[in-house]
C-alpha cells in the first residue's frame, strides 16, 4: 500500500527531529531554530513548547511523562519540568565531559540511553574538550536516587538512533563509520546485568562512488516489535524512504519519502497509527494508513 | 615569572606597561578562574572559580584560600560602597552580596517576571546603582550551571539595579553576547563588550542611570586565541578589555595602543595592590599579575575612592 504522506507543519529551513507523542499533540524539535514545536492535529495548529532550546535534537518521555531532551550544543541530557524549568542530568563520565547527545530512549527502569556522537561544530566551538571515542551512554539511578552516567558500548563509531525493544531485551543502535563507509543497524542483547552483549548486524547501507549511503538516522517501534526507521538519500543508494524491519531484521517493507532526507519518526494519534517524520529541511510529515499500530513507553496503554 | 610577552602597537604603550614588567602566576590550581576584585582595606585580591563553584581570596602573605563553596558558579565580582562583595551570579541566576558574617543576601533575581539568563560581569556607580551583563552562558554551558538551565528572556542585555535596591530596571536590549562592563573615571560613559560580536560599545549616561547613543567604540580583529570578556578602565580613562591574545590597552579615543599577551585565555583581570597599578588577570586555571605604571581607578569603602 501506498503510503500518503501529509505534510502537516513545516518546512521551517532547517531540521526538524526528535519526535515524541505526549498523549495528545506531537512535540518536536526544530534545531536549528533552538525551538520544540508542538503539532496539535485536533486543532493543525503547531505552537512553541520551548524556547532557547540551545539544539535540543531528541526528545523522550520516561514511562512516569518525564520529558527528556538531548541538548546537544550543551553537551548534556535535560530534563523540561512542567513548570517551564530544565534541569541538568550528569554530563561528566569519569570527569570528563560527555560529546553532543543526539537520541535517546528511555527504559522501563527509567534508564536513558542516548547516543553521543560528536558534532563539527561542537570541536571548534565547545571550550572542554570531547571524548576519543563516540558511544552510547546511559543515565540511571543509583539506591539513593541520585544519577550516574556510565558508558554502554564500546564498539560504535557515531551512533545515532536507538531504541529499547518492548520486552527490555534487546537495545537497537544505528551506528556509521566514516572509515569503513558502512551504516549499520545493529541488535545489542541487554543481558540481566544491565550491561550489553555482542552484537548483530540486522542491516547494512553500503558505498559506492556516489559515496556512502545515508543508513538510519532515527527510528521508533511498531506493537509486533517491528522497526520503523528513517534512512537513505537521493545522493547514493535507493534514496530516501522509511523502512519497516522484522526484529531479526527481514525488510517487511520500504516507503520512500517525499522529500530528501527522512531524519526521525513515531507514533502518534488516539490509537498510536499516524506515523509522524521529520526530515533534514524542517517538515512533519503525518502518514495515517501505514497499517501498523505503534509501541510507545508513553502515554501508558489505556 | 614570565618574562612579559607584549604587542606594542601604537606610542604611549611603554609609558603603561614599562618595558622591564614581568607576568608572575600567583594563583593556580583552579579550573576556571573569573571576577577578580582588589579589597584594599585587606591587602587582598577576591576571585571566583567559575567551574569549581568557588570564591577565593588571595593575598601575599596568606597565598590562596578558599572563602565560598558552593558558591552557585559566580562569575563577576565588585565591592559597593560599604566595601561587600557583589557578585554576578552566573549558575544561580541572580545577583547577590556576600555579607561580613559569611551569609548571602540575593539583591536580584526577575526581570518582567522572568529569572535572568546569568549575570556575567557587575559594577557599582558611585552613587550604589548596581550595572550587570545578562549572557546566556550560564544556563547553556554544562559545568557552570546551577539546577534550572532554562533561558527564559528572548534577549541578552544590561540591567540596572537601583541604588535603593527596589528596581531592576533594563539598559540596553540589543546584545548578543555581553559580557564585561566599566564606566569612564567621570562615569559619563558606559563601555561594555558583546562577546559574540568581537567589539565594545560606548554609551553616553544619562542623569536617570539610562543610557543614550550607544557606538561601537573598538573591534577585535586579531586570529589569536581570545575574545572581549573582563573590562576595565584606568585614572587616565583607558580601557583594558581582553581579547585575542591577552589584555587589549586602548585610548580613549578607541585607538590600539598594545596587547598584554598571557599564555592561557584571559576572561578577566581588576587593579589591585596597594598603589592601584598591579593587574591581576584570570585565565583559566591561573591568575597572574603584572605591574603596570598607571594605576587602576580605586574602588571600594576607603575615603576618597568611588
Amino acid at each position: 500500500m501506498e503510503w500518503n504522506f501529509e505534510l502537516v507543519a513545516g518546512p521551517y529551513g532547517g531540521t526538524t527531529e526528535g519526535p515524541a507523542w505526549d498523549g495528545s499533540a506531537l512535540l518536536f524539535s526544530f534545531t536549528h531554530g533552538n525551538l520544540v514545536l508542538r503539532y496539535n492535529p485536533t486543532t493543525g495548529q503547531t505552537t512553541e513548547f520551548r524556547k532557547h532550546t540551545n539544539r535540543t535534537n531528541g526528545l523522550a518521555f520516561s514511562a512516569r511523562g518525564e520529558l527528556f531532551a538531548c541538548q546537544q550544543f550543551s553537551r548534556r541530557i535535560i530534563r523540561f519540568n512542567p513548570d517551564g524549568s530544565s534541569a541538568p542530568m550528569p554530563y561528566l563520565l569519569d570527569g570528563q565531559y560527555h560529546n553532543n547527545p543526539n537520541d535517546l530512549a528511555i527504559d522501563k527502569q527509567d534508564r536513558i540511553w542516548f547516543s553521543d556522537p560528536i558534532h563539527r561544530l561542537s570541536l571548534m566551538s565547545s571550550p572542554q574538550p570531547h571524548f576519543e571515542h563516540q558511544s552510547v551512554l546511559r543515565l540511571e539511578q543509583r539506591f539513593d536516587r541520585s544519577w550516574i552516567l556510565r558508558r554502554m558500548t564500546f564498539d560504535t563509531s557515531s551512533p545515532n538512533g536507538l531504541l529499547v525493544s518492548e520486552d527490555q531485551k534487546t537495545l537497537y543502535v544505528a551506528d556509521s563509520s566514516p572509515v569503513t563507509r558502512l551504516a549499520e543497524l545493529r541488535a545489542y542483547p541487554i543481558r540481566d546485568d544491565g550491561n550489553l552483549g555482542a552484537y548483530t548486524v540486522l542491516h547494512t547501507w553500503g558505498h559506492d562512488h556516489r559515496g556512502a549511503q545515508r543508513g538510519i538516522d532515527g527510528m521508533c517501534l511498531d506493537e509486533a516489535g517491528n522497526i520503523i526507521a528513517c534512512a537513505g538519500a537521493n545522493r547514493s543508494g535507493a534514496g530516501p524512504m522509511i523502512y519497516v524491519f522484522s526484529p531479526t531484521g527481514r525488510v517487511l517493507s520500504t516507503h520512500p519519502t517525499p522529500v530528501d532526507d527522512p531524519t526521525n519518526c513515531t507514533f502518534g494519534g488516539p490509537n498510536l497509527e499516524d506515523l509522524y517524520v521529520t526530515t533534514l529541511k524542517g517538515h512533519l510529515f503525518k502518514v495515517s494508513n501505514t497499517g501498523h499500530r505503534g509501541w510507545l513507553i508513553y502515554p501508558p496503554k489505556s | 615569572m614570565y618574562a612579559l610577552d607584549v604587542d606594542a602597537v601604537a606610542s604611549g604603550f611603554e609609558r603603561i606597561v614599562p618595558p622591564n614588567a614581568v607576568l608572575e602566576r600567583i594563583s593556580s590550581d583552579n579550573i576556571f578562574t573569573e571576577g577578580p576584585v582588589w579589597n584594599k582595606a585587606e591587602g587582598a585580591l577576591y576571585f571566583t572559580d567559575i567551574i569549581g563553584n568557588k570564591i577565593k581570596r588571595w593575598s601575599p602573605a596568606e597565598g590562596t584560600h578558599v572563602v565560598m563553596d558552593p558558591a552557585g558558579h559566580p562569575d563577576g565580582l565588585t565591592l559597593d560602597r560599604e566595601g561587600r562583595l557583589v557578585v554576578a551570579g552566573w549558575g544561580a541566576r541572580t545577583v547577590w552580596r556576600l555579607e561580613p558574617d559569611g551569609s548571602a543576601t540575593v539583591l536580584a533575581t526577575h526581570f518582567d517576571g522572568k529569572k535572568f539568563n546569568s549575570p556575567n560581569d557587575i559594577i557599582v556607580q558611585s552613587d550604589g546603582a548596581v550595572y550587570w551583563t545578562d549572557p546566556n552562558g550560564g544556563c547553556y554551558n554544562p559545568g557552570m550551571c546551577d539546577q534550572d538551565v532554562q533561558k527564559y528572556h528572548d534577549f541578552q542585555g544590561v540591567y540596572r539595579l537601583s541604588p535603593d535596591g527596589a528596581t531592576v530596571s533594563l539598559v540596553v536590549d540589543d546584545f548578543e553576547g555581553p559580557n564585561g562592563l566599566c564606566f569612564s573615571p567621570d562615569e559619563s560613559l558606559l563601555y561594555v563588550n558583546d562577546t559574540l560580536r568581537r567589539h565594545i560599545r560606548v554609551f553616553d549616561m544619562q542623569p536617570d542611570g539610562s543610557v543614550t547613543n550607544g557606538r561601537v567604540f573598538y573591534e577585535d580583529k586579531f586570529p589569536e586565541r581570545g575574545v572581549p570578556d573582563g573590562m576595565k578602565v584606568d585614572v587616565e580613562g583607558n580601557i583594558y578589555c581582553t581579547g585575542s591574545a591577552g589584555v587589549h590597552v586602548i585610548d580613549p579615543a578607541g585607538r590600539l595602543l598594545g596587547r598584554i599577551k598571557v599564555p592561557e585565555s584571559v576572561a578577566n583581570h581588576a587593579w589591585g595592590d596597594a598603589d592601584w597599578r598591579g593587574l591581576y588577570i584570570t585565565a583559566r586555571t591561573t591568575v597572574y599579575l603584572v605591574r603596570l605604571s598607571i594605576p587602576g581607578i580605586p574602588h571600594g569603602s576607603w575615603p576618597g575612592a568611588r
